[in-house]
């Protein structure tokens, strides 16, 4: 039997093998936990590694390059030799024999300097003491000659020493200075050789920024977060500024360098670096990446986390185009972006234009006018027959129509139809017997239709009208137009209603954007006349008189209408003041998938970008049995609704702290407001405005001299008083031009949105100019009266100056100079004269300057464009105004 | 695709570049031949028409004028530039100064040819203003004024391109400088004959340009010191 508490058998077991285990296991769990730590759970570690390895070998191989173009370049050669032979030389040649001799020379000239300076210190002492004696036998009041006699001697013996002195000192710094001339000599080719070679170098310094050296070894840097902190850029759900943090560079490690263009990503250079990240744009080391592209910042262990594309994550990011969403996060005017954010530019036209916000409300853009004509009178304007027909599906009429397609039943049409005529009938009856055709009209005149066709080519109709299949000016997206296309147009309407709409569009809509050309009565006949040639009277609807007429039909048409919406984008009587049909979309961009409905369809991935795609696409396909959905059919193109999708996803509401948004100043403001303005009433359907448009342009690519003018830069040019007048009741300036300025009966206010509107975007500081007569020099009028006569520039050759007119054709005319004095900025003009195709490229203006004539003003071109200036802004004194009685008779809008 | 085939489109995409880009190179010519013959107008010939001089008459309606863009003598095109387009090597290229006079409100000649990098001297003797506007889009355009005291204007046009000129303030002044890559160019004179000397033996394609007819081109072979006949046909619009 075993001892009691001891067991033999225990006592010889080995426990070797378990420790052994133990230890193996401790062993690899380091190891493991190592692993874990630095690689699994940090792959940018790896990918720094990877992009130290990329960045080292492309430096390198710039700097083989360099070197070897260093090595074929003479210059440099020859350079190279001359520091080897120069420090050769210095280092036991001739110069180093020199320099070794000199350096004895020197040690030997400052021992004779010291010597001498030593002499002239101790004459110094003597003289300070022979002074000291002297001073005491004056107190003692002893005889001071034998010291005074003393004092002289030293005296003289310093002056002998004092020029000693100064000439030893002059030897020892010849030689110094010979030395460092002769060490200097290979320092100045190394620099020489420095600047040769810097394109190579600078190769060494990017090889440098990403090894480590450790004695003759050289290593890869050791990879750290690269990670930037934007303060106060965003809010917490206690609107409290809080910061944002920002890794994404930890793996984009050359988003902001040039040279990584062609390298796949993470490791690419951004696109239009300069443009996107330049200084005066978004540096990364300001706003980072997440500011414009969202994503989860911190996120450093997957691309995926880093990227957002993880659940619960609200912003995954945003790839290429659609980073355009952010821009309004800061940017008041996205406008202005059609090269850099064309996406979002594009967006929001469609946006405007279209018609979305009169069932959908966002914030900025709530005041739009409604987009539609007004129906208050439609019975006085279409074919009954034609407004059932185009209710049902108005891209059947017209495909490229902005009316979108709401998919109704024939009843349905007929219902709403009944009750929109009901409203109108009464205004319509009373409108339609005030204005009856003119006696003279005769439908179908062969000769008024042949004039009225050239009338409505050339007066300006289509600046934004097309008349033919396909023919468009101003395009809205890719397959919508802004206007009307007119190539049906007798199928929809009269003649009698055509007639007074061309000659007073406001005498039947007073808020219409449509503007008056100042027909002549005869104008309009034939303007009408051809007009309703084009397309023919449709078929009449059985009945249709009785159905528009049934009191059950006007009763549940009013129910339709108001289930539609169609106040949203027309003016009806007794609906005016409804409230938009549509959900509000202020927020919509920042809507989680989560939020969003996507009814029984599982095709469709379930993210904000596909729920936001297909929804545009065909706005009823999440509608079930339970749930319809009322979105009608716009047939917008792919483009388009991708166009749409950015602006959309902007839609956020989100507040960037202060230092981080770009200037949303009362000048931006202005800019942004007035150019609504200009694109509702289509100036760039004429006008080429910011660089777009003038779009009635292509019509005159034989003689561009006939097409309206370009406006870039028309706030720098004309006077601000001036404008306004113009705009509210424009006068011919270009007699040559057959297409008409209209006049729009713009309100003062729209028409001061617009001054503000071109003066914002030139940036015009002080947009008056007032002349003082008294102060133009005597000298200069003379000296202009002789530019201008037919000796010199003859510029009454071509300019009309009040009712002094050219002579020849009216269109080899120009602008009437008496209008200077009131219409142009004296600063535009000497801009313009100095170079009049720099400031319009293409201009019949030709340039005078430089090169103006020797005998006047000294021959002093500035001079002489300052007289010019003058003369101009002062002959057009007495003018008449360019406000004339029209102004009256227009009649304001009242938006 | 075999080894050989490979290697020859590599060596084709390594070498057509190159060729396109390969400019014009002068030098001495031994024993060439020339280029000569005429430009045959296919089709009716229009009539002269008119030119209504509507301003400054006492300058301008000295003498009549009739348009110039389209004139045909007795069948042939005059005014017609007729070059080598694809010769890389003959003689050299004298830059000498050009003449383009605006006597009487009209352009003399009415289709002025000159090797790029020329510079031609635009002559004003009417004593009224007169604007030299070039449409021109290869070179930067330009629009001088040329005032009674400025006789002579000088403008050098750099590379090859046929440029109209206008005048703004004469409706009915217009006029063409052509500038050739090489110096192989001749403008076909008032019987529509034209000749171009000194070319080194060889094929080439010669081209002839009209501002209304457009461009037609045929190949010529060119032995040593002979005259290579050759006979263009342009027909109407
Ligand atoms: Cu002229």
């Amino acid at each position: 039997m075993a001892e009691r508490g001891i067991d033999k058998q225990e006592e010889k077991k080995s426990y070797g093998s378990v420790f052994l285990i133990g230890i193996a296991l401790l062993v690899v769990l380091t190891g493991w936990s190592f692993w874990d730590d630095n690689i699994t759970r940090r792959p940018w570690k790896a990918m720094q590694a990877r992009f130290y390895h990329l960045d080292y070998g492309k430096a390198k191989a710039a700097y083989d390059e360099e070197n070897k173009k260093l090595q074929a370049d003479a210059a440099y050669q020859e350079l190279s030799k001359k520091l080897a032979a120069a420090q050769a030389s210095l280092s036991g040649g001739a110069l180093g024999q020199k320099l070794a001799s000199l350096e004895k020379q020197e040690s030997a000239a400052t021992v004779r300097f010291n010597d001498i300076d030593q002499e002239v210190k101790n004459i110094k002492s003597e003289l300070e003491e022979a002074w000291y004696e002297h001073d005491h036998a004056v107190q003692q009041k002893r005889n001071v000659k034998p010291y005074l006699e003393r004092i002289k001697e030293l005296d003289k013996e310093k002056e002998k020493l004092d020029p000693e002195l100064e000439k030893a000192r002059q030897k020892r710094e010849l030689i110094k200075e010979e030395i460092k001339t002769i060490r200097n000599s290979a320092k100045e080719i190394e620099i020489e050789l420095g600047k040769l070679a810097a394109e190579r170098d600078k190769w060494v310094r990017v090889m440098e920024n990403v090894t480590l050296k450790l004695g003759p070894f050289s290593f890869y840097k050791i990879p750290k977060i690269e990670q930037v902190s934007l303060d106060e850029f965003d809010r917490n759900n206690f609107d409290q500024p809080v910061a944002r943090v920002d890794r994404c560079q930890t793996c984009h490690l050359a988003i902001n360098r040039p040279g990584f263009e062609k390298e796949a990503n993470p490791f690419k250079t951004h696109p239009k670096r300069e443009i996107f990240l330049g200084d005066n744009a978004h540096p990364p080391g300001k706003f980072g990446c997440t500011g414009c592209h969202e994503g989860q910042g911190v996120a450093v262990n997957s691309a995926k986390h880093a990227h957002g594309e993880v659940h619960l994550w609200e912003f995954p990011l945003l790839r290429g185009a659609k980073s355009q969403s952010s821009c309004t996060s800061c940017h008041l005017d996205v406008q202005k972006f059609e090269t850099e954010a064309p996406l979002l530019a594009q967006g929001q036209r469609l946006f405007e234009q279209i018609g979305c916000t009169g069932c959908h409300l966002v914030k900025g853009y709530e005041n739009l006018p409604k987009i539609a004509p007004s129906l208050r009178k439609i019975s006085a304007k279409v074919d009954p027959s034609w407004m059932v027909r185009w209710i049902e599906n108005p891209h059947k009429f017209r495909p490229r129509a902005r009316m979108p397609n709401f998919d109704l039943k024939q009843d349905d049409a007929v219902a709403i139809a009944a009750f929109l005529w009901s409203l109108a009938k009464e205004e319509g009856d009373k409108w339609a017997q005030e204005h009856p055709l003119p006696a003279g009209f005769r439908e179908g005149n062969a000769g008024q239709v042949a004039k009225g066709k050239k009338l409505v080519e050339t007066i300006g109709c289509k600046g934004c009208h097309g008349l033919a299949e396909g023919e468009f000016s101003t395009p809205l997206g890719k397959e919508k137009d802004l206007v009307p296309n007119l190539k049906d147009i007798a199928s929809k309407t009269s003649a009698q209603w055509t007639y007074h709409w061309i000659r007073n569009p406001r005498g039947y809509s007073p808020d219409t954007n449509m503007p008056s050309l100042r027909l002549t009565d005869d104008e309009a006949m034939a303007m009408t006349n051809y007009l309703m040639t084009l397309g023919a009277k449709p078929e009449a609807m059985a009945g249709i008189e009785e159905k528009l007429a049934d009191a059950k039909n006007i009763k549940r048409g009013e129910t339709l209408v108001r289930r539609w919406g169609c106040y949203g984008c027309h003016e009806i009587k007794g609906l005016e003041k409804e409230s938009r049909i549509g959900a509000e979309l202020t927020t919509f961009g920042s809507k989680p998938k989560e939020e969003l409905f996507f009814g029984n369809r599982t095709d469709i991935k379930e993210t904000w970008d596909d729920w936001t795609y297909n929804k545009l696409k065909t706005p009823r396909i999440y509608a079930t049995e339970r749930i319809e959905q009322l979105m009608p059919q716009f047939n917008l193109a792919d483009d388009d609704i991708k166009a749409l999708r950015v602006l959309l996803g902007g839609f956020r509401e989100r507040k960037v702290g202060q230092r981080y948004q770009a200037d949303q100043g009362l000048r931006v403001q202005q800019v942004v407001d007035g150019r609504r303005i200009m694109q509702q009433y289509n100036c760039v359907g004429c006008h080429e405005i910011e660089k777009r448009g003038g779009f009635i342009r292509k019509y005159y690519k034989e003689n561009p001299n006939l097409a309206p003018p370009v406006l870039n830069g028309q706030g720098e040019k004309v006077q601000s008083n001036w404008f306004f007048n113009f705009l509210k009741a424009p006068i011919p300036i270009r007699p040559w031009l057959e297409a008409r300025m209209p006049t729009f009966g713009l309100s003062d206010e729209h028409a001061n949105q617009l001054v503000s509107y071109f003066n914002g975007l030139a940036k015009v500081d002080i947009p008056y100019a007032y002349v003082d007569d008294k102060k133009i020099p005597q000298e200069h009028l003379e000296a202009a009266r002789v530019l201008v006569s037919k000796d010199y520039f003859n510029c009454f050759s071509c300019h009309q100056q009040g009712e002094r007119k050219p002579e020849g054709p009216v269109e080899g005319w120009a602008p009437d100079l008496a209008l200077a004095r009131q219409r142009l900025n004296p600063k535009w003009i000497i801009k313009w004269l100095q170079d009049p195709q720099k400031v319009e490229p293409g201009t019949k203006m030709p340039s005078f300057y430089p090169g103006g004539p020797d005998n006047i003003l000294g021959g002093k071109d500035d001079r002489q464009i300052e007289a010019l200036r003058d003369y101009l802004m002062s002959i057009g004194r007495g003018a008449p105004a360019a406000v004339t009685a029209e102004v009256a008779k227009a009649k304001p809008a009242r938006r | 695709m075999n080894k050989f085939g490979f290697l020859f489109l590599s060596a084709a995409l390594v070498t057509l570049p190159v060729r396109g880009m390969a400019a014009y190179e002068g030098g001495d010519v031994k024993d060439g031949g020339s280029i000569s013959g005429a430009v045959k107008f296919k089709g009716s010939a229009p009539a002269p028409k008119k030119l209504d001089v509507s301003k400054d008459k006492e300058v301008c309606a000295k003498t009549s004028k009739t348009d110039p863009s389209l004139i045909v003598n007795g069948g042939n095109l005059v005014n017609a530039v007729v070059t080598i387009t694809d010769i890389k090597k003959g003689k050299k290229i004298e830059l000498k100064k050009v003449t383009l006079d605006q006597n009487g409100c009209e352009y003399k000649p009415h289709v002025l040819a000159f090797p790029a990098g020329t510079t031609v001297e635009i002559l004003n003797p009417d004593g009224i203003l007169h604007n030299v506007h070039s449409y021109s889009k290869v070179n930067s355009p330009f629009n001088q004024a040329q005032p009674k005291f400025k006789k002579t204007l000088n403008v050098k046009i750099e590379k090859p391109e046929a440029i109209e000129l206008k005048c703004d303030v004469h409706g009915w002044m217009q006029g063409w400088l052509v500038a050739t890559e090489s110096p192989y160019f001749a403008v076909t004179d008032s019987s529509g004959n034209f000749k171009l000397t000194d070319v080194p033996a060889g094929s080439y394609t010669v081209e002839v340009w009209h501002e209304k007819l457009g461009k037609s081109s045929q190949k010529v072979t060119v032995k040593a010191k002979e005259e290579a006949k050759v006979t263009f046909e342009v027909a109407g619009k």
